[in-house]
């Protein structure tokens, strides 16, 4: 079996909104991967502590799955997605669709994408890649993070879908089933605006949006109890750099991003207001890359004291400050 | 001042990397160009953590902002990749 799917590849800022933009292109309809994040109101902010997490963490966006499923509803835009039980069941839908001409999009887990070197591969059950053809029994991948289209055996393939743990793939698979590139984007912008301050600032939950972020200011003191040792707290510290940055997130958690929605969507709507809001997110943004900076650096030189850890909780709340009244003036405009 | 070519800014950049991140063992002078940034192969024997660290450090000295518009990853895929893009956004000289 020989496909190949005339495929325009690009790398992308993350995998997610990369995959849909991916295919909603190949269908004609050149949306930007920043603006599929805003309409998507993708931007988001979250603290958690949960018997279930072995240590608290927090996010910066939406749930995985969300930008697909709120952008498609924003736009009109009909999806075909499934889910499998049975792999071979799964790997021949797979098949099929490929051979009736459709690029296909597919959660997998990144660690079994043998085409990234051996250092850079980690367990990760939310990655999304293309799959736009197959040679003999290896598939065909469009994968935002990697440089060139690739290819990827099928028992890799399937062993990626069907990985186990938390929010495991189970077989998914979607395409692009009918969109209209002539969408009016006006409508979707603002209304996309309208949920992004609305999450932010009030949803009525303690450790959601602005909330959160104060909540992740408070109990950042607490986390030197909650490890083993110094090495831990290192790693943890560490790790907000890799949520911030390292995740596919364009920098400073998404915050780039959403400064370049919403410079697209002032010149889309000829609004200057959100070309000026773009300009401050922008710096907001300049503002998490330096928290992100700051826990990298004292993690990596173990300088854990706690002045270090009330520093970098001083300069997460100031973000809680700033973003408040950031999404607060964006809010007036809608 | 005359124009750098891309040999002359892609050893001033990775002087920078060595200078900023402390790295003793190599001198820019012994760096491909095109081996990738955080691989093994990399005489810098870099880590991720010295991904932001860069780019912080690229917005101090050349006044460039690296985000979304092109993948951080694209950009910072190996020496010549950051000088293309330094180039690309006509930030060749030093403000810091």
């Amino acid at each position: 079996m020989s496909i190949n799917i005339d495929f325009e590849h690009k790398m992308h800022a993350h995998c997610e909104t990369g995959t849909l933009v991916g295919l909603l292109r190949h269908k004609g309809f050149n949306l930007t991967e920043p603006m599929a994040f805003g309409i998507a109101n993708g931007i988001f902010f979250g603290y958690f502590e949960s018997k279930n997490f072995p240590f608290p963490t927090f996010i910066v966006r939406t749930r995985p799955g969300e930008v697909r499923t709120k952008l498609a509803k924003s736009l009109g835009i009909k999806i075909k997605d499934f889910k499998f039980k049975d792999p071979k069941k799964g790997m021949d839908k797979l098949d099929e669709l490929l051979a009736s001409g459709q690029a296909v999009g597919a959660q997998v887990d990144f660690f079994y994408m043998d085409y990234f070197p051996e250092w850079m591969k980690v367990h990760n059950n939310v990655h999304f890649i293309n799959i736009i053809g197959k040679e003999g029994d290896k598939y065909i991948v469009s994968d935002s993070y990697h440089r060139e289209k690739a290819l990827l055996d099928a028992h890799s393939l399937q062993k990626a879908r069907w990985a186990g743990g938390h929010m495991s793939p189970k077989g998914f698979l979607y395409y692009i089933d009918k969109v209209d590139s002539s969408v009016d984007l006006e409508k979707p912008i603002k209304k996309g605006i309208k949920k992004a301050c609305r999450n932010m600032l009030n949803l009525p939950i303690p450790f959601i949006g602005i909330k959160g972020i104060y909540k992740f200011a408070d109990k950042i003191n607490n986390w030197p109890n909650l490890v083993r040792d110094t090495e831990h707290l290192s790693h943890e510290i560490m790790k907000i750099n890799m949520f911030l940055e390292d995740q596919g997130t364009g920098g400073a958690g998404f915050r780039y991003m959403y400064a370049t929605f919403l410079k697209q969507a002032s010149e889309i709507i000829d609004d200057a207001n959100l070309n000026k809001m773009s300009e401050r997110m922008m710096l907001i943004g300049d503002d998490w890359r330096s928290i992100s900076y700051f826990a990298a650096k004292i993690g990596k030189k173990r300088d854990l004291g706690t002045d270090k850890i009330k520093e970098l909780s001083d300069l997460i709340r100031k973000q809680g400050d700033v973003e408040k009244i950031f999404f607060a003036d964006l809010k007036k405009l809608y | 001042m005359a124009e750098k070519n891309h040999a002359d800014m892609a050893l001033e950049v990775t002087q920078l990397i060595i200078d900023k991140l402390n790295i003793t063992h190599v001198t820019a002078d012994k760096v491909n160009i095109e081996t990738p940034l955080f691989s093994e192969e990399n005489e810098l024997e870099l880590d991720s953590i010295d991904a932001i660290e860069i780019v912080v450090e690229l917005q101090k000295s050349y006044g460039v902002r690296i985000n979304d518009e092109l993948p951080t990853r694209e950009i910072l895929y190996s020496i010549k990749s950051l000088t293309d893009f330094l180039i690309k956004e006509n930030a060749t000289e030093k403000i810091g």
